[in-house]
């Protein structure tokens, strides 16, 4: 598979012949979705693994997992008070699940599904989806308050406004991850052809930071946009 | 070890990793405003057939609407950065 010009030196896709899936007679890609399989399969495994040795005193994994999600429920109720906690599992899910595909870009054989920009806009179409449904079904009709202004003379230079920036707010979140991954991912391609293992390593430790907090504001600007949309109107 | 996890991390509000992704999140908002609006403008005009007025009207909203996210990006990050120096006590001086 030709990734921007760039031949991938070994994937577990191609090894697979799942590269491409014919779907009604027409050839389409699907590497990405085969890695966010992989993904989902992978947290899936962590988590029944996981459950299964449940213990009062943790070890392990469950001390891993533990203090993750520890510490992100409690950076959610620090930012949104006790509504929040209703919005830990949304929130933890997509940012596990975030940085799991954003980490097995760097594991050979594998690839980023959200280098692809058609994994990042179904994320993103599904964060703007779902608080703007948070937001309806907390408000009504009078969810049409936040789209209105601080003052009523102002309404209608306002509503345009609050629209073109809720749009805005899909398409950044959309390109901010796909751009950066897919960055790192083909940076690390062309220093595996100029110099194998020996420039990729130390880069790890870079690209490493820089995918979790990747990772880290899709699921902060998520929690903000959550918490707009369940308070008050200003 | 939650602590220690936490505390290298910086997952706090007002920390390492909010403050930069809260600052690292300003310039492409900068940016998506205004294409979102000239893009809105584009497919008004070849549905109305007003070129190029709702380009010219949705391109302008779509700039304040851009600067108008900077300015709210950065009053969250410095309410954070007030947040926590009320909450840490100061070192040193």
């Amino acid at each position: 598979m030709v990734e921007g010009g760039l031949v991938h030196p070994l994937l577990l896709s191609t090894k697979l012949d799942l590269d491409e899936m014919v779907i009604f007679g027409e050839s389409l890609e699907f590497k990405h979705v085969f890695y966010t399989w992989v993904a989902m399969g992978l947290l899936a495994l962590i988590g029944l693994i996981v459950r299964g040795r449940l213990k009062m005193t943790p070890s392990g994994a469950q001390n891993v997992l533990e203090a993750v999600i520890g510490g992100l429920e409690d950076f959610i109720v620090v930012n949104m008070g006790e509504a929040g906690r209703g919005f830990v599992p949304v929130l933890c899910g997509l940012f596990l699940f975030i940085l799991t595909m954003n980490l097995m870009g760097l594991v050979p054989g594998l690839d980023a599904a959200t280098a692809n920009i058609n994994t990042t806009a179904a994320m993103a179409l599904f964060v703007f989806i779902y608080y703007n449904a948070v937001g309806l079904f907390r408000w009504g009709p009078g969810y049409i308050k936040h789209f209105l202004g601080p003052m009523l003379p102002l309404a209608p230079l306002m509503l345009p406004l609050e629209i073109i920036s809720h749009v805005a707010r899909l398409l950044s979140l959309t390109l901010r991850l796909f751009g950066n991954i897919r960055g790192e991912e083909l940076v690390l391609v062309i220093f595996f052809t100029l110099a194998p293992l020996f420039s990729t390593l130390p880069i790890y430790f870079l690209f490493g930071l820089a995918k979790s907090l990747q990772a880290f504001i899709f699921f902060m600007l998520t929690l903000i946009y959550l918490k707009g949309a369940v308070e008050h109107a200003h | 070890m939650k602590k220690k996890l936490l505390e290298r991390w910086n997952l706090r509000e007002g920390g390492i990793f909010d403050s930069a992704g809260k600052a690292s999140v300003i310039g492409l908002h900068l940016v998506s405003g205004m294409a979102v609006g000239g893009i809105i403008g584009y497919f008004l005009d070849k549905w109305l057939h007003t070129s190029p007025w709702m380009k010219l009207i949705f391109f302008i909203l779509g700039v304040i609407a851009g600067f108008r996210n900077v300015y709210l990006d950065t009053k969250l990050l410095l309410k954070a950065q007030e947040k926590k120096n009320d909450s840490t006590p100061k070192s040193g001086d």
